[in-house]
């Protein structure tokens, strides 16, 4: 109860000072809310930047502690290795990357190279090229087949069900059953980049993948968000292999064979010593993305924290210095609450409370002025940036922003309370 | 009966100058309830310093002060405080409104002060009260600017007797004042004592002192002449 009295009266007089010194409070506020405003920018940023960034990174990286066996060479007998080793595995994932095109038989694809439907081509834009164990040179154009409508995708075989690696966000349709019978209309899923491309061309359902004995009718099922930037489709390696020998299952040109299992397995051990034998030097590493981005990223919200942490610094100086120029004016009255019984406590109490409003009310201009330009900014530029689509204000920048206000209130009312509390009754009696 | 205040030799001393110079030597004074007492002097003779250690502004070198019987004359702040609270009102000179909080908000002041809670609606009871004792209820919503001299030390009396003291101190309360005035206000705060309260005046006006049942004069720190009026 005596807490309590003491609370409300701090709470009292601190807003009846507030209300008497307005504009001093506005000034104090306007110092101390570029400060706040940055802590809070700050922390939304990193948060958003975090979640982005994170959420991504299991989808092309992998789960952490997943470990990764990836092996380079054109050897033929590697498709057999992997697919004899880990096929029928819980606990090991065998990926095989391969092009191919679908639509229109006999003409060029839309997008060569597999490139994004945007004309990003930095996944295999530029000339056609053809590769063998001399090298690689450029397709003339008398040879080259007319464009037509076709779509290349980068094909990935799988052994069984790779998401428990990587969790690839469903987007619609379903996943590939590994418990069924296999098909031999091989079931396809798309990556999102991939369903771009069959809703901007209407192509014919007919696959050609190199080595093929035939052309394949796919049924594609369904569409995942991999974070992938190429168009790609994932399908049953036992449905391909009705249709693709093992052996060219791995693309000369572009080796992609890779191996997911959990950590430990044995499979690892044993495929190692088996592509080994075959003169191929698997390369083996255990995903730690998750753990290296977060450290990376407190490092750096550290650094601007800091950067923001000093120019809250001026604004505490701001609220400092309008303190103690209103205690000097308050002295009489100090000194007058003190001769009616007001505890030393309380005195300094009602200073800090000031300031801790002041506080406060900056952090929520702030927090609300960060929420409302974000807000703004994701309606103007969220259609044309993915990145900040459904962005929403982080709680923990709001958070962050209360923080910084409490901090900035208590540093920059503590030297005002504390002058406060040891101004002496007798200035009531000389003046 | 038992005297409500009683000062034994009490003696203050202010240090920190070359030749230490003593403010009051050896004062001995008793005061019973519900007594009017006045005490005059020169500037400079110890009146205010008087005062200041019997509202536990200030402690006595020397000597000891009974409150009831109790010594209080070594009291920790956190103790003083709350006596201050509890047993005492001050009214002084200048008459110390903050112009930013109305009449009743002043008075009300005195109430809100940590030392236990009032809940809002016996706080404006008590507020009212204390005004209308005084006789300026009319004025609670009026700020000090637009109040005369006199309204405004009543103002100051109305918040020295919210919390209704044993005890009300008052500094020169006239000395800011014209004469009618100051007649006016002295007869606000004699009417104190009529409840039991007892009342401590210093000042310079040897007419307003004249109006207390007692006058003791104070020279050189030493307490000279006690006079039953």
């Amino acid at each position: 109860m005596r807490l309590s009295g003491r609370f409300r009266s701090a709470l009292i007089i601190g807003l009846q000072g507030i209300r008497s010194r307005k504009t001093r409070t506005l000034l104090s506020m306007v110092s101390l809310f570029l400060g706040v405003l940055a802590v809070v920018v700050v922390q939304a940023g990193a948060s958003i930047a975090e979640r982005a960034v994170l959420a991504d990174l299991e989808l092309y990286e992998g789960l952490d502690g997943t470990t990764v066996m990836e092996m380079g060479g054109s050897s033929p007998k590697i498709g057999t290795t992997v697919v004899d080793t880990v096929a029928g595995r819980d606990d090991a994932v065998a990926m095989t990357g391969m092009s191919a095109i679908i639509g229109e038989p006999g003409v060029r694809p839309v997008n060569e190279g597999a490139s994004p439907f945007d004309g990003n081509s930095m996944y295999g834009g530029g000339p056609p090229m053809n590769c063998d164990n001399t090298g690689c040179y450029e397709i003339p154009a008398s040879e080259l087949a007319p464009q037509g409508q076709a779509i290349e995708v980068r094909l990935t075989a799988l052994t069984g069900d790779v998401r428990k690696f990587r969790p690839y966000r469903p987007q619609s349709g379903e996943w590939l059953d590994f418990s069924s019978m296999p098909s031999l209309a091989p079931k396809l899923v798309l990556n999102r980049e991939a369903a771009k491309g069959f809703e901007q061309y209407r192509v014919p359902a007919e696959m050609r993948i190199p080595g093929s004995t035939a052309n394949l009718t796919p049924q594609i099922v369904g569409v995942v968000d991999d974070a992938d930037p190429q168009p790609r489709a994932y399908v049953r390696m036992d449905e391909l292999t009705h249709w693709v020998p093992v052996s060219k299952l791995v693309d000369p040109n572009y080796t992609e064979v890779r191996v997911l299992m959990v950590t430990p397995t044995p499979v690892e051990q044993v495929l190692t010593s088996k592509l080994k034998a075959i003169g191929v030097e698997p390369y083996v590493n255990v995903v730690n993305s998750r753990e290296d981005q977060q450290e990376q990223l407190a490092l750096m919200r550290m650094i601007f924290l800091a950067m923001a942490g000093l120019v809250l610094l001026i604004g505490v100086a701001g609220i400092l210095n309008v303190g103690l120029a209103t205690v000097g004016e308050r002295v009489e009255e100090f000194a007058l609450r003190r001769a009616v019984g007001t505890p030393r406590a309380l005195l300094a109490g009602i200073v800090l409370a000031e300031t801790l409003i002041t506080g406060m009310l900056t952090a929520a201009l702030a927090i609300a002025a960060s929420a409302g330009a974000l807000k703004v900014i994701v309606v103007v530029a969220g259609s044309s940036t993915p990145f900040l689509q459904g962005v929403v204000f982080p709680w923990d920048a709001g958070v962050a922003g209360v923080i910084a206000g409490l901090i900035a209130g208590v540093l920059g009312g503590l030297i005002p309370a504390i002058r406060a509390a040891g101004i002496p009754i007798a200035t009531v009696m000389r003046a | 009966m038992t005297a409500l205040i009683q000062l034994s030799g009490i003696t203050k001393i202010l240090k920190g100058q070359e030749q230490p110079r003593t403010i009051l030597d050896g004062v001995s004074l008793d005061v019973h309830a519900g007594e009017s007492l006045a005490i005059v002097g020169r500037s400079g003779s110890g009146k205010s310093t008087l005062l200041s250690i019997l509202g536990l502004f200030d402690r006595p070198d020397q000597g000891s002060y009974l409150l009831d019987g109790t010594d209080i004359s070594r009291l920790p702040e956190r103790r003083a405080a709350k006596l201050r609270s509890s047993h005492y009102g001050f009214v002084f000179q200048r008459f110390f409104l903050l112009k930013h909080l109305t009449a009743a908000q002043n008075v009300a002041m005195a109430l809100v002060n940590g030392q236990g809670w009032l809940p809002r609606r016996q706080r404006r009871a008590k507020v009212m009260a204390a005004l209308e004792e005084v006789g300026i209820a009319h004025l609670a919503k009026n700020r000090p600017s637009r109040m005369s001299g006199g309204e405004q030390q009543r103002v100051a009396i109305a918040r020295a007797l919210v919390r209704e003291p044993k005890i009300l101190l008052a500094d020169e309360p006239t000395g800011a004042l014209d004469t009618e005035t100051g007649a006016l206000v002295i007869d606000a705060l004699q009417s104190v004592t009529a409840r039991g309260c007892s009342l401590i005046l210093v000042t310079h006006d040897r007419d307003h002192a004249a109006r207390m049942g007692r006058v003791v004069h104070l020279e050189a720190g030493v307490l000279t002449e006690q006079v039953a009026v």
